[in-house]
């Protein structure tokens, strides 16, 4: 008796989020206010764990990183006296840029959306997926689709908003493809995450018309043509660009500028970009 | 009663732990599946309808980080809930071989279903790269975890099914 009552729970609950999971492919909307609930209860204790973990990681991290400063301290010292110089070489170069963009009205767009700083609080432990949790929210003024940026480059999109968090997808998970342009030539292409790519640092290039011009080493950013990306954000330099098999377009690796083990802090542009017309993309 | 709310708690500190800790341990190549461990065991001491208490409960709480198709993990979940939970007639106490084999079972299951269903069906084909390079060493660590953890884990229930008998008795 008590094992067929157990066979029903079963069959119940099997069938519970089957549904669900098929409801849920197409909308979650409704989703939002449960994750928000259990984001109360939740993000405090994950932000609580994750500065206790921060701390001691860094006080350990401290001690063992204090032999290699005084090395790099010397080397640094002798930097900066070429930094010095250099630094004095570049300041009359800035000016002579500023010059210049004023004249081709080249000023980089990106530097003018409006950001909020955000502390990553939480990762995916297993190795599938590389998605985080952050510790803003709505109540912050972000929401889903938001643009993710660290160390001057494009870190992922924001795939779900709490009141106190969101979760962010990397552009290096698998599943992950951003809409992108060769800064030089402005032939589009598609980066993508790709798994067994993600650990050598790399991303793929796809999609580049044939007779497009990109060079290992040009820069990607985001394309003007994307349905979720603001335009003109720095991703990364291609790499290895070869001719693919179908002779119609090429294809290689992406080197991101943005540095994805260890992500403490991210910036996330809370302008979500405008399309307008459904059908651009 | 008291046992299932220490269980539930150990759910919610195992699964910060897997998502806030473990990321900043930037030396290891894999880490443990805690969650999982904590619903097996569960299940192989207490029987099928714990396990599926346990198995949604963990599983609820992936759906609810992640953004993806939710009753994803859930559906998973449960199932090493109840099926570990038949096993529970194996279940003698400080006997740890039965739970390790589990251990490498339940992980396997929970790499190739995450496989099939986000990757596999993507087109994702390289299934050695994925069995090298992910699987193997999340299984390696999970079972090596499962090895400590468990035996934690059934010294707290051993505790608290004394607490719970030691009352009973005592009221009688």
């Amino acid at each position: 008796m008590n094992s067929k009552y157990n066979r029903y729970i079963l069959i119940g609950l099997t069938v519970f989020c089957l549904a669900l999971i098929v409801v849920t492919t197409f909308t979650d909307q409704w989703l939002a206010p449960l994750r928000t609930a259990v984001g109360y209860l939740v993000t405090p204790i994950q932000t609580g764990v994750n500065r206790v973990g921060v701390a001691v990681y860094d006080d350990v991290a401290d001690y063992t990183k204090l032999k290699s400063a005084l090395a790099e301290n010397e080397e640094l010292r002798r930097q900066i006296g070429e930094l010095t110089e250099e630094n004095n070489r570049l300041t009359s170069e800035v000016f002579e840029l500023d010059r210049l963009r004023e004249l081709y009205e080249l000023d980089q767009e990106y530097m003018q959306y409006e950001k909020t700083a955000a502390r990553v609080i939480a990762n995916d432990s297993g190795d599938w997926f590389q998605v985080f949790r952050v510790d803003k929210g709505s109540a912050d003024g972000i929401q889903e689709g938001n643009n993710v940026l660290a160390g001057g480059g494009l870190v992922g999109i924001v795939t779900d908003v709490g009141a106190h968090y969101a979760t962010v997808r990397s552009i290096i998970d698998d599943s992950s493809r951003v809409s992108a342009m060769a800064l030089q030539s402005g032939d589009t292409c598609i980066v993508g995450g790709d798994l067994t790519l993600y650990r050598e640092g790399r991303l793929t290039i796809s999609n580049i018309q044939k007779d497009g011009d990109v060079k290992d080493g040009d820069r990607i950013v985001t394309s003007n043509i994307s349905s979720s990306y603001l335009p003109g954000i720095l991703i990364g330099y291609a790499k290895d660009i070869t001719l693919d098999n179908n002779q119609l377009t090429s294809s290689g690796y992406l080197v991101p500028v943005a540095e994805f083990h260890n992500l403490r802090e991210v910036l996330i542009i809370t302008d979500v970009k405008e399309t307008g017309d459904p059908e651009v993309e | 009663m008291r046992r299932a709310l220490v269980n539930l708690a150990l759910i919610l500190v195992a699964f910060t732990i897997q998502n806030c800790v473990f990321p900043l341990i930037p030396v290891l190549v894999s880490t443990p599946n805690l969650l999982l461990i904590l619903t097996f065991s569960f299940g192989f001491m207490d029987g099928r309808r714990m396990g599926m208490l346990y198995g949604v409960l963990a599983g609820l709480m992936l759906d609810l980080f992640y953004s993806g198709p939710f009753g994803f993990y859930t559906l998973f979940y449960v199932y090493v809930g109840y099926i570990n939970g038949i096993c529970t007639k194996y279940f003698y106490e400080d006997y740890v071989t039965v739970p390790l084999l589990l251990s490498v079972a339940n992980e396997l299951a929970y790499n190739l279903y995450v496989y099939v269903f986000r990757f596999l069906i993507r087109g994702r084909l390289d299934f050695m790269y994925y069995f090298r390079e992910l699987m193997v060493p999340e299984t390696i660590f999970t079972v090596v975890t499962t090895l400590f953890l468990y035996r934690l884990l059934l010294f707290i229930n051993r505790k608290l099914k004394d607490y719970e008998s030691g009352r009973d008795t005592t009221l009688v």
